[in-house]
């Protein structure tokens, strides 16, 4: 496999993965956070974290925090800024924070499940 | 090659072309805060950045449009207000990139009786005839607001007062529109912008008032207040005449019968329903309270069109 080929299919795996888990990241972002948020602090304080490199890319959870809430998970303020354009300020909700914990399970099991399957052909 | 904000932006809206301009609106907003932001940060960090270089380096971190503009897609393709599906898809689909297989689409076929009668279950259609009759009440408060802005801004442009107020009349059609938009959006189901758009901050008020002046979409919303309120009379007219029959003829055996009422008077003679046509009044009263659901539901559908036309931008 040549390498242009080889990263064009890793790309692609890693996006397909960071569909699944952008809400979850995003979730567990704002319950540590503990304070509204705006889209540019949070996509900061995700980069912060990262260490190897981008691996999600920001632009691409901007719609998932519309679509959670959406689904009541988060809910959002506007508030003007001074300079720039308004903000849309966004907080967990209760609902949120029990289907967070949820999440935490669904997410454990199935990394445990995983690295069981991968270990095992190792 | 992408250098400048402006360009960045405009890429997002040719890789959105072909999607709901609601949602077209909603990913430039977002993507304006992000590079707003991220610009002004990276300038303090280091004013000697030129602006290539530091959009270069946001594309790495917030992805290029054509990534963006997929991720909306597919997100909307879960989101939307009893989502036409259908129609999301296929623009799903015909992005080749996507690595997602095709969602498959079952059009559901009913007979013709079940979707005929079904309609009393269908929220869309219930949330059409709230929608309708409340375009009576509040295109008289439009229209008096637009009408009155108007004038008012007319007459007071030669003081010194004039222009600011008209801007700031202007500026709460803007407001009104976007209202409008969310009661479509909740109540008839047609995906509307959650956002307003992003107007300069650092024009001065000559330069937005002249913006807002030569914005398309300013006089087009307010066209749309103005003519909510003949549309208005025209709905509840059609719709309360339209009850007011059905629920006649269900009660016509009761009226004939129990309280002598005639069907009607013609020169001094009384007419009243032969008893065996009576079974037909009621039953074509039951089936025109079912039609005048259908008929709602399309008359809501076509005002929410109308609605988005005048009132959403399109994807330039």
């Amino acid at each position: 496999m040549d390498s242009e080929r080889q990263f064009e299919v890793d790309k692609k795996f890693q996006k397909e993965l960071n569909a699944g888990t952008g809400a979850l990241l995003l979730l567990s972002t704002l319950k540590k956070s503990g304070k509204p948020l705006y889209g540019y602090q949070i996509a900061k304080l995700i980069e912060g974290s990262h260490e190897k490199g981008q691996v999600i890319k920001l632009g691409t959870l901007y719609p998932v925090l519309r679509s959670l809430e959406d689904n009541r998970l988060l809910s959002s303020e506007v508030e003007p800024s001074v300079s720039g354009p308004p903000r849309r300020y966004y907080q967990i909700t209760e609902e949120g924070k029990k289907t967070l914990k949820r999440w935490i399970g669904i997410w454990s099991y199935t990394k445990d499940f995983l690295d069981k399957t991968i270990m095992e052909g190792k | 090659m992408i250098t400048s904000k402006k360009a960045y932006i405009n890429h997002l809206k040719k890789a959105l072309s072909g999607c709901d301009r609601a949602i077209v609106q909603d990913a430039i907003a977002d993507a304006e805060e992000y590079l707003f932001d991220t610009l002004k940060s990276m300038e303090k960090e280091d004013p000697e950045i030129d602006e290539p270089e530091a959009i270069r380096k946001i594309i790495e971190t917030y992805g290029t449009p054509e990534e963006v503009a997929l991720a909306y897609k597919r997100i909307e393709l879960n989101t939307s207000p009893y989502g036409d599906k259908a129609k999301d898809s296929q623009i799903i689909s015909e992005n080749k990139e996507d690595p997602s297989p095709q969602i498959p689409i079952q059009k559901a076929k009913r007979k013709w009786y079940k979707s005929f009668f079904g309609i009393m279950a269908q929220p869309r259609a219930w949330g059409s005839l709230l929608y309708l009759l409340l375009l009576l009440p509040l295109g008289i408060i439009y229209f008096t607001w637009a009408i009155t802005g108007i004038s008012l801004s007319v007459g007071l442009i030669v003081l010194i007062v004039g222009l600011p107020f008209m801007w700031l009349f202007l500026l709460s059609v803007r407001g009104l529109a976007l209202m409008e938009g969310k009661l479509v959006e909740a109540l008839v189901g047609i995906r509307m912008p959650r956002r307003q758009v992003f107007s300069n901050k650092s024009l001065n008020f000559w330069g937005r008032l002249k913006n807002q002046l030569g914005d398309k979409y300013t006089w087009l919303s307010l066209i749309y207040l103005i003519i909510c309120l003949p549309l208005g009379i025209f709905y509840s007219s059609i719709i309360i005449s339209l009850v007011a029959v059905s629920l006649y003829l269900i009660a016509t055996p009761v009226l004939n019968l129990v309280f002598h009422w005639p069907l009607f008077i013609d020169s001094g003679f009384l007419y009243y329903l032969p008893v065996w046509l009576m079974p037909f009044a009621v039953i074509a009263g039951i089936l025109l309270i079912f039609g005048i659901m259908h008929l709602v539901k399309v008359l809501g559908t076509l005002q929410g069109r109308l609605a988005k036309v005048m009132l959403v931008r399109p994807n330039r």
